[in-house]
């Protein structure tokens, strides 16, 4: 009985995984150009939230360009960086897998080595021969292309120009000594206990491995076939401990906290800078009346028209982002293929240069400054990125959040900072490695 | 149990007495029909096929994952798991954070249930003592409480003992001389299991109460009356009358409690955002990072088991008590 059950259940993997291969089973990429008649069939695309607050007539534009062209139509599905990995494993699993799947740039890596994505026609897709370096790395594996880069964003200083002006600064930091000597100035004019000159959570990572990069540092590098950790390094150190200054001297926030809600935080009015993507500068003035409803009225914040953003002077900046692949076991790749194609062309990538984000392709980050004056400061960050480490393993080394507890261990004192490093370094190389 | 069960036990045997051969051939009939063999199980069994499937599949799989190594690649291509024996144990077992993770789950669970059993005794005896429309009052404000999914609950929690913008921390801040301002309660462990002990506790004491005082309605009143007389007083009379009466119940809620904190996770996952610190995992937060946040799902299934196998010593006591009010039934 047993046994017959375990055979049949076999028997029907087995005719499921047929099944899912049959609809890829050409070995040749596939392209987004040449007609597809897709009357009658609805593809899923999954989108990370920040489309649905961001941009959702660029999304609802794209799929109806496409509608038009294949007759398919389009399901949009938004998802949340939280649980997101965890969906897409299980879904990846069966066999009702959605068809367009969006992942940061630094998830891409681990999916593509697994194998979970289709090869595309890299040459079907717009502007593919400029895409941003940052995004498109993390498609390419054996010089095959598995996904298109979406959209990009580069940390950048969003400051409040009314309290800097107050404290007689009138232009943006140039050198990060500047930064400094504004930050004391800044400071020096507001007693109130609950204000610090710069808002910078504990466990960012982002901002804080930035500070390790400026100075000579690096989070791991590739010794051979092997990785090691460099935290420990004395240029990742010193850094670190530049990083770690800051955040003692002029910030009140959480250091239990990561940034996911600094621009919330921030509009409270109690900080002078923070450290955040070119669109968080938008978020923080204005905010969605009902937060649940994304089509309710704006309204804005204490500290609406008081902001100003500029380049962090000395820090470069991890290029943020995300692109859009097609899972390999997609039953409608080439309708897939078609929709990657209208959402990430130059239409659609002008009506994300309309809402603060940066485009895929450096061919476009000039326009797009001279478009939306506000992205100027952030393609000339874009310009000055790091990406990191490119191995298939990085996003585990995220997922078990060793460099934040690395940082909350630092900064609540648990451990000193070489300890720390040290710790850090030995989890990395064994999840890099393992 | 037992002050009641002198009395009782005579006056319901007396009734019984004059008929005593009268069972035995009432059983004899019935055994010879054959039906007292299959019946109990033609009416139990949808309830033990549900039972099958919905837990007996389940624990069976996470079985043999716990013994195979299973990761993506396994999961996306359906590609045969391979048995690595104990070698998953074997990585558990010599992991020291495991052994910290244990222990702080074990201390976790002995201060939440201590905290929850006192508190939900001491609200079911307070209720016995206030009026109807206040009782009525108390029960239904527990509801609320009970009624909350544990995610609300921790949300909120989450909400109010926030350093930015928590309602905790501005009306420390309001007392005269107490600077509380942005003041972080994840900063060290101890206040962070505080909060998140309070939100179990607070939590957990409405079924507490609302059982406890059920099972205080039970607690005959000549007897109180009775020691009363006898010049006992409330100390006394609650010690020898009401906790005797009130003890199986109490083994119930108390092993039950055991169960349900031992296998914390939505309370400390979602104060700690879904990242909790090495400081904030308990064994479930910890075995489903291993298994889903790392991939690795026959270590996650290991430590499952070993939860299980840890939980089984409380859910002995539970299940032996439970047999036993079954025989006096």
């Amino acid at each position: 009985m047993k046994r017959k059950f375990a055979v049949a259940a076999a028997l029907a993997a087995t005719l499921v995984g047929t099944a899912a291969c049959g609809g890829n089973s050409d070995d040749s990429s596939t392209s987004a150009n040449g007609a597809v008649d897709g009357k009658g069939k609805t593809i899923k695309v999954w989108l990370m939230v920040d489309a649905q607050s961001g941009w959702k007539d660029v999304v609802d534009d794209a799929s109806k360009r496409f509608t038009t062209a294949t007759g398919a139509n389009v399901t949009v599905e938004y998802q949340q960086w939280a649980n997101v990995l965890t969906k897409l494993d299980a879904s990846l699993a069966g066999t009702d897998v959605p068809d367009v799947v969006e992942l940061g740039n630094t998830q891409f890596p681990k999916y593509v080595d697994a194998g979970a994505f289709g090869e595309l026609d890299k040459k079907s897709f717009e502007n593919s021969d400029t895409w941003l370096p940052g995004l498109s790395g993390a498609c390419e594996a054996d010089g095959k292309t598995y996904c298109v880069p979406y959209y990009a964003g580069a940390r950048v200083l969003i400051y409040r120009k009314d309290l800097f002006e107050k404290a007689g600064v009138t232009t943006a930091p140039k050198t990060y000594d500047e930064f400094l000597a504004d930050a004391d100035k800044v400071a020096a004019g507001n007693k109130d206990s609950k204000f610090g000159a710069i808002y910078m959570p504990g466990r960012y990572w982002y901002a804080a491995m930035s500070w390790v990069k400026a100075n000579g540092g690096d989070i791991a590098k590739k010794d051979g076939d092997k990785w090691a950790g460099a935290l420990s390094s004395p240029e990742s150190q010193a850094g670190l401990q530049k990083w770690v200054d800051l955040v003692k001297k002029y910030s009140k926030a959480d250091v239990t906290k990561d940034e996911s809600d600094q621009y919330l935080v921030f509009s409270q009015g109690n900080a002078g800078a923070f450290y955040g993507n070119g669109w968080e500068q938008g978020s923080a003035e204005e905010v969605r009346k009902d937060p649940n409803d994304p089509a309710s009225a704006l309204v804005p914040t204490k500290v609406k028209g008081k902001l100003a953003a500029a380049p962090m002077p000395g820090i470069p900046s991890l290029l943020g982002g995300s692109n859009v692949g097609v899972p390999l076991k997609s039953k409608n790749a080439d309708l897939a293929a078609q929709w990657i194609k209208y959402f990430t062309d130059s239409t659609s990538m002008k009506g994300l240069v309309k809402a603060s984000a940066l485009p895929n392709a450096t061919a476009l980050l000039d326009a797009a400054a001279s478009d939306n004056p506000k992205l100027a400061v952030g393609a000339e960050a874009a310009k000055n990125s790091w990406a990191v480490p490119a191995s298939g393993k990085w996003a585990d080394v995220e997922k078990a959040n060793i460099l934040q507890n690395m940082l909350s261990d630092i900064l609540t004192g648990k451990k000193s900072l070489a300890d720390a490093t040290t710790a850090a370094d030995e989890q990395i190389a064994k999840t890099l490695n393992g | 149990m037992y002050a009641v069960d002198s009395p009782t036990t005579p006056a319901h045997r007396a009734p019984v007495g004059p008929g005593a051969n009268e069972p035995a051939p009432r059983r004899r009939k019935r055994r010879g029909k054959g039906d007292d063999v299959v019946l109990p199980w033609v009416l139990s069994g949808p309830a033990l096929l549900l039972l099958a499937i919905l837990l007996a599949y389940p624990v069976g799989r996470m079985l043999v994952l716990s013994f195979q190594k299973f990761e993506l690649k396994e999961l996306w291509t359906g590609a045969t798991p391979k048995w690595v024996g104990f070698d998953n144990y074997t990585a558990v077992l010599s992991d020291s954070a495991f052994w910290s993770v244990v222990q702080r789950t074990v201390l976790f669970t002995a201060a939440s249930v201590v905290l929850t059993v006192l508190l939900g005794l001491g609200v079911a005896l307070l209720m016995r003592r206030v009026g109807r429309v206040v009782r009525m009052a108390m029960i239904i404000a527990m509801m609320f409480v009970w009624a909350l999914p544990a995610l609300v609950q921790a949300q909120v929690f989450k909400m109010m003992t926030d350093s930015d913008v928590g309602v905790l921390n501005y009306l420390i801040d309001k007392l005269p001389g107490v600077e509380f301002q942005n003041h972080s309660w994840f900063y060290t462990p101890t206040q962070g299991w505080i909060v998140i002990t309070s939100c179990v506790v607070w939590a957990g004491i409405p079924f507490l109460a609302i059982t406890l005082n059920a099972g205080l309605t039970q607690v005959p009143k000549e007897l109180m009356e009775a020691a009363t007389v006898d010049g006992a007083n409330g100390w006394q009379s609650f010690r020898n009358i009401t906790l005797p009466i009130l003890k199986p119940l109490l083994v119930i809620v108390t092993t039950l409690s055991v169960i349900w904190n031992f296998g914390l996770f939505t309370q400390n996952w979602v104060m700690r955002d879904g990242k909790p610190e090495p400081e904030f995992q308990t064994l479930a937060t910890y075995s489903y990072v291993q298994a889903f946040g790392q991939n690795k799902y026959g270590l996650g299934s290991a430590i499952a088991v070993l939860t299980v196998i840890l939980l089984l010593g409380a859910m002995a006591v539970y299940i032996r008590q439970m047999f036993k009010i079954g025989e006096v039934d």
